[in-house]
């Protein structure tokens, strides 16, 4: 019969030895871990997941946890890169009876089928006594106060048409003023082109395309139109010919876009602007970080513009933490604590200004914010230019299937027709 | 030992094997199933509705050309790897010096995370800043590589990466199976003078069959699940040119909140390989029957 | 038939000496070489770029092209890989989560490995009945993609009070690594001489000792291929980490992840390559040490008859 030869004993023997010392730290770390994770009496602990991980998304979270430490709390910091992963683990934490204290959403509806299932505390205190209603925009209450009650608490908002500008590029091409109207744009752009610098940097990514297209549906086609469409999914409006013409010009813009721009990150398209390879981006505050990396100053070396029309709607998106359900009173205090921490006017500015977006609520000092922001902040004041992104109003499914319809229309040969067609289609459920 | 707990004893061994395939897969299949015919959306929801998801998935056009996109690379995939790796298997069977240093260089790319490397590829194979540019400055300045922004050509650049990233392990699977054949059969094909690549082609390649069926089924595997690489390199662009149906399935379950429609597409990817793999499972067992017998 | 004679003995790899040697330069000899050279140099092109990539400084990597040498060489972009960079909250780099990596992985690979091989031996030496029925199901399992089993097993596990602690993700990493190993290991099995096993079980052997002492000792170019893909697998494995660890366990790819992936962050790039250099290390070395098992062959020892 065969029997082993020695070494094969020896490494059997090895490997017994390594499994029963990884047992044994196994078990010590365990004893260790659970020991410093006694709750300490008192101090309310907040978990939080979120997707903020880049160097600045980094140093402005950090800003709320060290309000939230200053208020007296635990932080307890959970990081997922990558919106729809982080919001994975949380639906799934939250199935797996370990909820986070709090996570990150977007302004949107991503969480009403959570709240349906009556798996979020509402933060009805909070909202009440510092009057939610009368101090948030309209787009941000109709996504976080569902059936009367408030279930998330927002931290920001971000616009996501900006039309940034290179001014090297806008002297080398002659344009003297920032274009204030639609045909202005499209003019300017032809003299880009003229002056043989690309005309408009583009990432050929489908969440970029929608930007370009929600920038034509909001400038070209106005406020009514874009309610009617993405809010009321009216299929009049959508086959309306104004609606056609926002088509178009979304298209007309795919004219202006250099060749490689097919899968492009956003931050590369940036870069061709701050070298002055490019003229414009539409592109959301978000990329103010860019050029600040950059070394580069508002209104010195790139420009801002809000709107092609003087009351142009400000489409607004951001983030907001929801807090799962829980009867755990130190958890359920700690999500109140958050809660009134987040929209505190200090923790609301210095966030904002580390995450290029502008604070929820407009009662804030302004004249810490850059050039940009100001503009942003300003033109929050005015109520009647609150519009808030197509995820706002449309389920994720909804936008998803918006998304697609844009991509296609813009990569391929679909006639407009077709595009409005489809369109309907995706926004019919 | 006594004959009851004999044949009970392989049983017993298999039990952790039971376990898994009836609760884990056959459990997930049939509340995939069963969750393909409800109208739930982040959360399953007790709603049924019949075949309105499949009917959803087939008129859905990026459905169908993920379906499409699937069966191309499939094919191009498997091919490319199985030539590619045996033949680095073969050569470096040869005794070539440096064997460890080559093997290391053709299996490293298994090692790293496709995040960083698929954004490298799109960096190599976009036109005019990566290769083709390099190329061109070489003085061929008409060379234009585009295949990764053309509507038709992008899901043939992710053979080319997810080739670069696989053929290593097919290489090493070879090589195990070339190394597991005696050295006799070299010793008796040379007494009989017969060529080495004769040798290779009617005596090797037939020995290394199951080998080569191990290989086959586990490039059939990650080509189904292919997720990462599309994500990396083009997101599943331009447009939808490149999409696959494991990103379609993945975008549906969590970044769209409707898993209704996920479990659907999940379903139909997982019936043609049911139908393939019943007939293949069915005659091994047969061969395999007949060889206990011999 | 002739091959079968010749493989009556258990495929013994024997040493060089035996098999065609040819030392000189034939012109196959030097296609061999052309080839294998051109392979590598295409197989290490990606690697070059991310290497240069890792140590040029942003502004480089923005305004320049992607094959070019360094400029300016820095190796900061390695330190704050390693220790620095954001990953949330907390700016320490990736190292955080490689304890927790190779505390998952340990487990996560060993254990696979031994029950794909007994599967794969009682699958082809034994064969109870509806074994491969049970076979060719665990096979189709494995061409679903795992997202969509992960709602399924969290409420299985947080039914069995386990979700989101170690036992969890290597249970989860058994789970979805048993089609792979029994896979390996029945097919490589199945290409060994059954005259072996039969001599075994007429000499007296149960099903554990012939297991222990006959057919462990013959797997061992399987079982380094095995914990090749085993180890490569688990350690770069995001979502199930992510999803099934718990908090405390956090592989070092969530952290890898965590600094690439930003969505409207800015991107680092030299980081992001050092990040991903730092993080294939291990596996990298498996594949490095690997060698002298790897297919050398079968122990010097092995049975002869």
């Amino acid at each position: 019969m065969y029997t082993a030869p020695k070494f094969k004993r020896q490494t059997l023997a090895l490997a017994c030895a390594c499994a029963a010392l990884f047992v044994g730290t196994e078990a010590l770390a365990a004893g260790a871990a659970a020991a410093a994770n006694a709750p300490r009496a008192g101090a309310p602990r907040a978990e939080v997941i979120h997707w903020w991980t880049s160097g600045g998304e980094s140093a402005a979270v950090k800003q709320v946890a060290q309000a939230y430490r200053a208020a007296g709390g635990v932080w307890v910091d959970t990081a997922i890169a990558g919106g729809d992963q982080s919001r994975a683990v949380t639906v799934n934490r939250i199935v797996g009876g370990n909820p986070p204290t709090a996570a990150q959403f977007n302004t949107s509806k991503q969480f009403f089928d959570i709240i349906e299932q009556g798996m979020l505390n509402n933060v009805d205190d909070v909202a009440r006594a510092q009057n939610w209603d009368k101090l948030l925009p309209e787009p941000i209450v109709s996504v976080i106060k569902v059936d009367g009650h408030y279930y998330a608490v927002p931290l920001n908002i971000h616009m996501q048409t900006w039309i940034w500008y290179s001014k090297a590029a806008f002297q080398k091409a002659g344009i003297a003023k920032e274009p204030a109207s639609v045909p202005e744009f499209f003019a300017a752009l032809d003299k880009l082109k003229a002056a043989g610098i690309v005309p408009l940097a583009h990432g050929g990514q489908a969440w970029q395309e929608t930007i370009l297209f929600s920038a034509m549906l909001a400038n070209l086609g106005g406020k009514d139109l874009y309610l009617k469409v993405l809010r009321e999914r009216d299929p009049k409006a959508i086959a309306s010919p104004a609606f056609r013409n926002v088509l178009l010009a979304y298209k007309r813009l795919q004219s202006y876009v250099d060749a490689r721009s097919p899968g492009r990150n956003w931050n590369d398209a940036t870069a061709m602007l701050i070298s002055g390879k490019a003229g414009m981006q539409i592109m959301g505050d978000w990329a103010k970080g860019e050029f600040t990396a950059a070394k580069q100053v508002p209104e010195q070396q790139f420009g801002c513009i809000a709107g092609l029309a003087p009351n142009a709607p400000y489409l607004m998106q951001g983030d907001v933490f929801v807090f799962p359900k829980t009867r755990n009173a130190q958890a359920v205090q700690a999500q109140k604590l958050l809660a009134s921490v987040v929209v505190a006017p200090n923790t609301q500015l210095a966030f904002s200004k580390l995450k290029g977006s502008v604070p929820v609520r407009t009662d804030v000092d302004a004249s810490q914010a850059d050039a940009c922001a100001q503009k942003g902040i300003a033109i929050m004041k005015d109520r009647s230019r609150h519009l808030g992104v197509s995820e706002v109003y449309l389920t994720p499914d909804q936008n998803g299937a918006l998304q697609d319809v844009l991509t296609a229309y813009w990569n391929t040969n679909m006639t407009v027709e077709k595009a409005q067609k489809n369109i309907a289609a995706a926004l019919s459920e | 030992m006594s004959r009851p707990i004999r044949a009970v004893t392989p049983y017993a061994a298999l039990l952790p094997m039971a376990l898994t395939v009836i609760v884990a897969y056959l459990g997930t299949m049939a509340w995939t199933l069963r969750t393909s015919f409800t109208a739930s959306r982040t959360f399953p929801s007790d709603k049924f509705i019949g075949m309105t998801q499949y009917e959803r998935l087939f008129d859905n056009e990026r459905w169908m050309l993920s379906l499409n996109n699937l069966a191309l690379y499939g094919l191009l995939f498997i091919l490319a790897c199985l030539v590619i790796g045996f033949l680095l298997a073969v050569f470096i069977d040869q005794n070539v010096s440096g064997e460890g240093v080559l093997r290391t260089v053709f299996l490293y790319p298994y090692a790293m995370s496709f995040v960083a490397t698929g954004l490298v590829w799109q960096w190599l194979l976009t036109p005019g800043t990566g290769i083709d540019g390099a190329i061109a400055s070489m003085g061929f300045p008409d060379f234009v590589f585009d295949w990764i922004v053309d509507q038709d050509m992008a899901i043939y650049t992710i053979v080319i990466a997810t080739v670069w990233q696989s053929a290593g392990l097919v290489m090493a699977l070879m090589l195990a199976g070339l190394r597991g054949i005696d050295g006799d059969i070299w010793k008796a094909a040379r007494l009989d003078g017969i060529p080495t690549w004769r040798v290779y082609v009617s005596i090797i390649v037939p020995m290394l069959w199951p080998t080569v069926a191990t290989v086959f089924l586990l490039l059939a595997t990650s080509v189904v699940k292919l997720y990462d690489a599309v994500v990396a390199m083009t997101q599943g662009g331009p447009g939808t040119a490149s999409e696959v149906p494991a990103k379609f399935i993945m975008d549906h379950l969590f970044l769209r909140s409707n898993i209704g429609l996920a479990s659907a597409g999940a379903i139909m990817l997982l019936v043609p390989v049911v139908a393939l793999l019943a007939p293949y499972a069915y005659a091994r067992s047969r061969s395999g029957r007949e060889r206990g017998r011999a | 038939m002739m091959a079968q004679t010749a493989l009556s003995t258990p495929a013994v790899h024997v040493p060089a000496a035996a098999r065609p040697r040819r030392r000189h330069f034939t012109p196959a000899r030097i296609g061999i070489y052309v080839f294998l050279f051109g392979a590598a140099l295409f197989f290490l092109m990606p690697l070059y770029v991310m290497i240069v990539t890792s140590l040029k400084g942003m502004d480089e990597i923005r305004a320049g092209s992607i094959l070019a040498l360094p400029g300016a060489w820095t190796v900061e972009p390695w330190r704050q890989a390693w220790s620095e960079v954001c990953t949330g909250a907390s700016c320490e780099g990736i190292r955080g989560g490689f304890w927790n990596s190779v505390r998952i992985t340990l487990p996560s690979t060993i254990l696979p490995i031994l029950i794909g091989a007994i599967n794969g031996y009682a699958l082809s030496f034994w064969r109870p009945r509806g074994a491969n029925l049970l076979f060719g199901v665990l096979l189709a399992g494995a061409f679903i993609p795992v997202q969509v089993m992960i709602y399924p097993l969290v409420r299985l596990l947080a039914g069995a009070g386990i979700f989101g602690s170690l036992p969890a993700i290597v249970l989860v990493h058994l789970v979805f690594g048993m089609p792979v190993m029994t896979l390996l290991f029945r097919n490589y099995y199945a290409s060994l001489p059954q005259e072996l096993f039969h001599a075994a079980r007429i000499d007296g052997g149960g099903f554990w000792r012939i297991f222990l002492h006959v057919v462990l000792p013959l797997s061992t170019p399987i079982i380094v291929v095995a914990a090749i893909m085993q180890v490569t697998g688990v350690w770069n494995d995001y979502i199930l980490g992510l999803v099934f660890a718990g908090r405390d366990n956090l592989p070092m790819t969530v952290q890898l992840n965590n600094v690439i992936n930003t969505t409207t962050g800015t991107r680092l790039y030299n980081v992001n390559m050092a990040a991903t250099i730092l993080t294939a290390l291990v596996p990298l070395a498996l594949y490095f040490f690997s060698g002298r098992w790897f297919v050398r062959g079968i122990a010097a020892g092995a049975v002869k008859g």
